[in-house]
């Protein structure tokens, strides 16, 4: 096995912030340079980057257990071993999504995925205010709840130990601390994307990706597939496969808005301001503005 | 790790080696590591390689018998394999094998572990009393139903059938929002509304091929038949069984009480019967 078939790389994001457009965009950049299929793109069929660092089947085959025997805490500071061993995602998947941040209050100071033979991560943020009305559609939850998750420090996805999931839990904490991890950690090659760079300077930013990635970099390759997965096309590949599988139930549309800007549209003042003093500093960073604390 | 020498390290639990396919070892992490800790890993990974060296045929799966016959349930973890298994116990079926289920040349199952293993939510959804059950381990929120508890089956047993057991909603559609369940609210089964999401479906596999992935894919485990250097005897023990046992895909509806209520009335030694009418339709067709 050659050392680019094991080669790999994170798409890491915190919920709805791009991770599926920027998977969706590599597969048409891979689909288009292949010339192997005329087709237009299948939501449903074609959107095989990798499996989810979290998945629970893979971690199982990864640790040669049951991870359902291990309690979160026992399984946190195991999962950044699993892939030592040279198979590590070795089927031609190379583009894994991460949700969950980088260390776990219970992973012992090490990263909860396997950094080996890793090139690079793709953090993908949002403005954390847009990520609020998003997270309020795709969960259906008011935004007041979805407010209190971005500034929650215990925040996970799958945090149930009652019953068994196809994904373990995913640790995220408040969104600032989130970016943190993913941003400032020294281990992996980084590549930070924000979403609405890549929405106002598609050509460039995704040419940035593209770079990074080791992916074809023609520009009019890069376009084609960037056209092809606009949002505006993925709204109707969406109703062509009559719901996008990655939707919840309950969630009209997956590919919902888009737009950047809802979130000062949409949530209060007091809303607001609560982000602003949770995730200022970091919103600062990244050139989010919020509302002025007075 | 070499092909006679397995050996897994789990950080704060211990460490386990099957060497050689005689024997079995292990070393607790610490004194806090209790029996139970150690017999968790011991009767699934630890015999699983065990079985492979000695070039056995062990697959992810429990193994349930009625009158004489087997069926073999296949599924990925958190499938609904014991859940299914409690249910089927409940109408008279007999369990075998739990959780890995060892099959030889001649489709005969040997009796293996014979413990369900029940997530909390499932106990309540079933109505079993989670508080008489010991946990899995201590800490888990999984219970573990022994022998004691459950009619099980003694005598190696000829396998009739394999379901590879999948929930409607297919593994990869699993949502965010579906994993977002915290305890509070994780009780509150969202039963399907369709009469068609409330049936087991079952479907040939289509070709040779895709019913030999099929077990390969739920050998216990791949990766330990790779490193052990069985996979050529994990394809060729797969395909001899192909020719003895079909293989079915199952659906079961999602939501415990829907899939427990949808039971009545399946005959799973009648896959046909599960098949859906077009499904039937092009079963014929192929068997004239």
């Amino acid at each position: 096995m050659s050392a680019i078939d094991t080669e790999y790389w994170y798409l890491a994001s915190y919920p709805k912030s791009g991770n599926t457009w920027c998977r969706v965009f590599i597969s048409e950049l891979q689909r288009l340079a292949a010339k192997s299929e005329p087709q237009e793109l299948n939501l449903n069929r074609d959107i095989e980057t990798g499996a989810i660092a979290s998945s629970r089947h893979w971690l199982d085959d990864q640790l040669g257990v049951n991870s359902c025997d291990l309690s979160f805490a026992e399984l946190d500071p195991l999962r950044g071993r699993a892939g030592e061993s040279a198979w590590l995602f070795a089927e031609g998947e190379r583009f894994h999504k991460v949700h969950d941040a980088f260390k776990s209050p219970d992973s012992h100071g090490r990263p909860v995925v396997s950094t080996a033979g890793c090139r690079g991560v793709v953090y993908i943020l949002r403005h954390p205010e847009d990520v609020v009305v998003s997270l309020s559609h795709f969960f259906s939850w008011p935004l007041e709840r979805c407010v209190d998750y971005l500034l929650d420090p215990t925040a996970a996805l799958m945090p149930g130990e009652r019953h068994g999931g196809h994904q373990v839990r995913q640790h995220m904490g408040r969104w600032d601390q989130h970016v943190r991890s993913w941003a400032d950690q020294p281990e992996l090659p980084l590549l930070v994307l924000r979403y609405e760079d890549m929405l106002a300077k598609g050509p460039e930013t995704f040419m940035t990706l593209v770079q990074f990635l080791d992916l074809p970099t023609e520009p009019v390759l890069v376009e084609q597939a960037l056209a092809n997965t606009s949002f505006e096309k993925l709204k109707k590949l969406e109703e062509q496969v009559g719901g996008f599988a990655e939707k919840p139930e309950g969630c009209e549309r997956f590919f919902r808005s888009g737009r950047t800007g809802e979130g000062a549209e949409q949530l209060s003042i007091e809303q607001r301001m609560r982000l602003a003093k949770g995730l200022g500093e970091i919103m600062e960073r990244f050139d989010y503005e919020g509302v002025e604390l007075g | 790790m070499s092909p006679g020498d397995w050996r897994l390290e789990l950080e704060g639990i211990g460490w386990f080696r099957a060497f050689g396919g005689r024997q079995l070892s292990w070393e607790r992490w610490d004194d806090s590591v209790s029996d139970r800790d150690l017999r968790t890993f011991l009767v699934t990974s630890g015999l699983a390689a065990l079985v492979i060296q000695r070039g056995g045929l062990v697959l992810h799966g429990t193994t349930v018998v009625r009158e004489g016959h087997a069926v073999l349930l296949l599924g990925s973890p958190a499938s609904g394999k014991s859940t299914l298994a409690w249910c089927l116990l409940q109408k008279g079926w007999q369990l075998l094998s739990s959780e890995l289920t060892v099959v030889d040349a001649h489709g005969l199952v040997a009796p293996g572990i014979q413990q369900l293993k029940l997530w909390h939510d499932s106990t309540v959804a079933l109505d079993v009393d989670w508080q008489k059950l010991p946990p899995v381990r201590r800490g888990l929120k999984r219970c573990a139903l022994g022998s004691s508890e459950l009619p099980v089956a003694v005598d190696p047993t000829p396998l009739a059938l394999i379901y590879d057991l999948g929930r409607r909603k297919p593994t990869n559609l699993k949502s965010e929002k579906e994993n977002l369940k915290d305890d509070s609210n994780a009780n509150q089964e969202e039963e399907s509304s369709s009469s068609e999401q409330q049936l087991f479906r079952a479907w040939s596999r289509k070709s040779e091929r895709g019913a030999l992935l099929t077990l390969r894919n739920q050998a216990y485990q791949p990766r330990f038949y790779r490193a052990m250097e069985q996979e050529a005897s994990l394809f060729m023990q797969a395909s001899y069984l192909l020719k003895r046992v079909p293989v079915h895909s199952l659906n079961a509806p999602d939501g415990i009480t829907t899939m427990r209520n949808a039971l009545e009335g399946v005959d799973l030694f009648n896959p046909e019967s599960l098949f859906r009418q077009e499904e039937h339709l092009a079963a014929v067709e192929i068997e004239s």
